[in-house]
């Protein structure tokens, strides 16, 4: 009758070594197992070379505000050089109240995101009560420390909204977690920090937040090759997040920036042609 | 993104049409992932019928027009006439080849008229010239122009066509590497004039 074993709810169960038989009876797939360590040090990607790295190639930005968190990111996915897609969605969202963004693997974060929002849930059924912020980002950071130096790439930001208040964390594939107002990952993130630490200001409202974030993106995919496509806009405030935009081209937007920047003609003006 | 021919970025294509002829270029000055500028020149009038393009280490591309500048000059005033399309196609593949155990990092497009003839020639970076095709294209995003080239392009095309041709197959070929486009810029010679348009393009 039961495609599950009642005795897993006793509490002899809960306070076992980590959920593998109840995901499995969730039909969800168990976590993948490192068979062996590497004894020679992390996996080394690149050289070394973070700015090279192509797996983090993308922009993503997140801010605390008055009016709770805005989250915008851009759509492009790279292979090298080769442009694979410009509709990724970059933000994932794990519950109706959490959101991830991704940065780094595809694939990593798309499958811890979806991990960790299998564990929100089971959590939620089990206390009667909504996993906080912190508690579900410090969840992923545990398994990204188990994970460490097997060669997973995640610079993700976890935001969302609990019962005290909205909070932004940052996480990464190292373990590290951070709490913090303004965060900015991936390659184009250096454009986008000057933009946004230019004309961040906590009592923005909400329309000027939008605005910010959806500046500091397109300038970001402007000078980086590796993003680009569109930008996609979340709000995370008391009642859980809304998405404010889903797709704006930035190829819309550069043109109208270059309008109010006053660069309407063809980029000649003020060099010599050599001919 | 190894590769010195990368480091810059950049994509060229050009060509032949029914008494005339058209290059394309992007317009990017990038070092390997960051954007410098968007108005960085690719394609040079080297004389009033023969266009030079070059993609690949922005450094060469000018040092290398440079040096066909001064010896389409010289030779200009020696021989006090003009140089033809085919000579010059020549004199490009030997200035590569003189240069073959240290060799500039770039890929040439010559594309000329010879008495209305349309001439399209293209080298690999030590000079070995290639003259046969009525399309070529060179640099990063080459290889994803070639495949909207095969699709748009028939022979004995007018001018106007062709500017349309060129520039469609350059934008979309652009679209698709990182390191190419920031604007485009299309050159149509034909036998009265050389039209220059610049393509509204992706920025990103």
């Amino acid at each position: 009758m039961f495609d599950f074993d009642p005795s897993t709810f006793g509490l002899a169960h809960t306070y076992q070594k980590e959920d593998k038989d109840e995901i499995n009876t969730l039909k969800m797939p168990s976590a993948p197992q490192v068979i062996y360590r590497t004894l020679n040090g992390p996996t080394q990607t690149n050289g070394g070379n973070k700015l090279n790295n192509f797996k983090h190639g993308t922009t993503t930005l997140g801010f605390v505000f008055k009016e709770g968190i805005l989250l915008a990111v851009d759509s492009r996915a790279s292979m090298g050089s080769f442009l694979s897609s410009e509709q990724v969605r970059k933000v994932i969202e794990i519950n109706e109240y959490l959101l991830g963004t991704m940065a780094g693997g595809a694939a990593d974060c798309q499958y811890w995101l979806a991990y960790l929002a299998n564990h929100c849930r089971t959590y939620e059924l089990k206390n009667g009560s909504k996993l906080s912020v912190a508690a579900a980002s410090k969840f992923l950071q545990g398994i990204l420390i188990g994970y460490k130096n097997s060669g997973l790439s995640m610079g993700c930001m976890i935001a969302g909204s609990d019962l005290s208040g909205q909070h932004l964390y940052y996480i990464d594939n190292d373990g590290m977690r951070l709490k913090g107002d303004i965060f900015s990952v991936g390659s184009g993130s250096t454009y986008a920090y000057g933009v946004l630490d230019n004309h961040y200001r906590y009592e923005m409202s909400l329309n000027e937040a939008v605005e910010l974030g959806i500046r500091a993106i397109y300038h970001a995919t402007h000078r980086d090759t590796a993003s680009g496509g569109v930008v996609r806009v979340y709000h995370i405030h008391q009642n859980g997040w809304t998405k404010v935009h889903d797709g704006i081209d930035v190829v819309d937007l550069h043109y109208q920036f270059a309008q109010q920047k006053g660069l309407v003609g063809d980029g000649d003006e003020a060099k010599q042609r050599l001919f | 993104m190894s590769g010195i021919f990368e480091y810059n970025g950049g994509s060229i294509v050009g060509m032949k049409g029914k008494n005339c002829i058209a290059m394309a270029c992007d317009r990017r000055f990038g070092q390997q992932m960051s954007t410098i500028t968007t108005n960085y020149q690719k394609v040079f009038k080297i004389q009033d019928n023969i266009l030079l393009a070059l993609s690949g280490l922005n450094t060469d591309i000018h040092t290398f027009y440079a040096l066909m500048e001064k010896e389409i000059n010289l030779y200009n005033l020696k021989e006090n006439r003009k140089m033809k399309p085919t000579t010059f196609a020549n004199l490009v593949a030997s200035a590569l080849y003189e240069r073959r155990f240290g060799p500039f990092f770039v890929t040439p497009i010559v594309a000329g008229l010879e008495n209305g003839k349309p001439i399209l020639a293209t080298y690999d970076s030590i000079g070995c010239k290639s003259d046969l095709d009525d399309f070529q294209v060179g640099g990063t995003g080459g290889n994803y122009i070639y495949g909207a080239c095969e699709a748009f392009f028939k022979p004995d095309m007018s001018p106007e066509e062709l500017e349309e041709v060129i520039g469609q197959s350059l934008v979309s070929g652009c679209d698709r590497d990182a390191l190419s486009g920031w604007g485009g810029v299309v050159y149509v010679l034909t036998e009265q004039k050389l039209t220059v348009k610049i393509l509204k393009t992706k920025q990103t």
